[in-house]
């Protein structure tokens, strides 16, 4: 069987509980993994990318991370939900990303910085004609991303998932195995953070 | 509230999470400072933003590529083909065509370098030497020096 009957199949296993989710994935059936993805696809994919920074990186992580899921769902303890598992194992995935790019950035700049000192001709990437609007809009969404990206790690996974996924502190704490008070600290210095690079950014922009 | 204090809460107060009388405190002062006000725009546009990000989807054919890769790794047969295989018969596979190639060259090598076989006797390596050398006579001095060398 195919993945072509994917809509019927979903409609068949919406009703299928977490237990049975489970035992279907560890038994390797193909029903219990499509109804994993159609359930679970949309929270990866964007968590991946508030942390990635964009889609199409989210979405290629995202299939490393069901395929995660799938080999390490027998090391679930069932203590916490299935869903506070797998936001656990997106964020620890996202994270390492973010470090392999950051370091593959820190590669680039230097070949880059090489070849302006080499005399070499950078070549500048081709950027779509946007309305001043859009570009307004953009570059304070860069501004927010530059902002979170500079956020310390902790603080920023609590921000994330507490501003952009709706996660109470409880499921917070659950996600990242700290205490609720540790949860309410870290989301508190990463506001006042933000708050500071941000104000600091806007009021610099008015005095340009 | 002045500005200081303000700059301090505007992103609780954008986000709405102020406890009520400092809420109405900053309220109150953003209604009366221009600079304030603009600086809580800026904030405003920011949660914009936040929201928007937060309701986009993903791709809609992101999980049938999810789904392609769960099916590559868990049901597709791993013959010969798999990765794993691949890395170790193809540097195998290299080094014998080399090894082949060398052996063969240096046995046709060594199959062209017997101009004289010296188990063979003495009328049959003029022979030789004549049709080797095209030389359709020798002179009775010439065998003598060939002989002796």
């Amino acid at each position: 069987m195919r993945w072509k009957h994917l809509p019927a199949l979903i409609a068949l296993s919406n009703s299928m509980t977490e237990p049975e989710l489970i035992e279907g994935i560890l038994r390797r059936d193909r029903h219990a993994f499509q109804y994993l993805v159609t359930r679970y696809q949309k929270q990866v994919i964007k968590t991946a990318c508030y942390f990635v920074g964009n889609m199409e990186d989210a979405e290629d992580l995202s299939q490393e991370i069901f395929l995660d899921i799938i080999h390490s769902l027998h090391t679930f303890k069932k203590s916490s939900s299935l869903s506070t598992w797998i936001y656990r194992i997106t964020v620890n995935k996202s994270i390492n990303m973010v470090k392999k790019q950051q370091r593959r950035g820190i590669m680039m700049r230097l070949e880059s910085l090489f070849r302006l000192t080499t005399g070499q001709e950078t070549g500048k990437e081709m950027e779509p004609s946007v309305s001043s609007d859009d570009f307004e809009q953009q570059e304070k969404r860069e501004l927010l991303h530059a902002a979170i990206s500079r956020l310390p790690e902790n603080q920023r996974i609590a921000f994330i998932l507490c501003k952009y996924e709706d996660q109470t502190y409880k499921q917070i704490a659950e996600i990242m195995k700290i205490g609720l008070p540790a949860v309410e600290s870290l989301i508190h210095r990463a506001r006042l953070n933000l708050q500071k690079h941000l104000t600091y950014h806007f009021s610099e922009y008015k005095k340009n | 509230m002045d500005c200081n204090q303000f700059k301090s809460n505007v992103f609780a107060f954008s986000e709405k999470t102020l406890e009520k009388d400092t809420y109405q405190a900053a309220e109150h002062h953003v209604s009366t400072c221009i600079s304030c006000s603009r600086l809580l725009s800026e904030y405003k546009v920011l949660a914009d933003i936040m929201e928007q990000e937060k309701n986009a989807g993903p791709n809609p054919f992101a999980a049938t590529r999810i789904l392609q890769r769960i099916e590559n790794e868990f049901y597709k047969p791993k013959g010969l083909t798999s990765k794993a295989w691949m890395r170790v018969l193809q540097p195998v596979a290299i080094t014998f065509a080399l090894m082949t190639g060398i052996l063969i060259g240096s046995y046709t090598a060594r199959q062209d370098q017997t101009p004289v076989n010296k188990m063979a006797s003495t009328s049959e390596n003029i022979e030789f030497l004549r049709s080797n050398l095209f030389i359709s006579d020798f002179a009775d001095e010439d065998k003598l020096l060939v002989l002796n060398k």
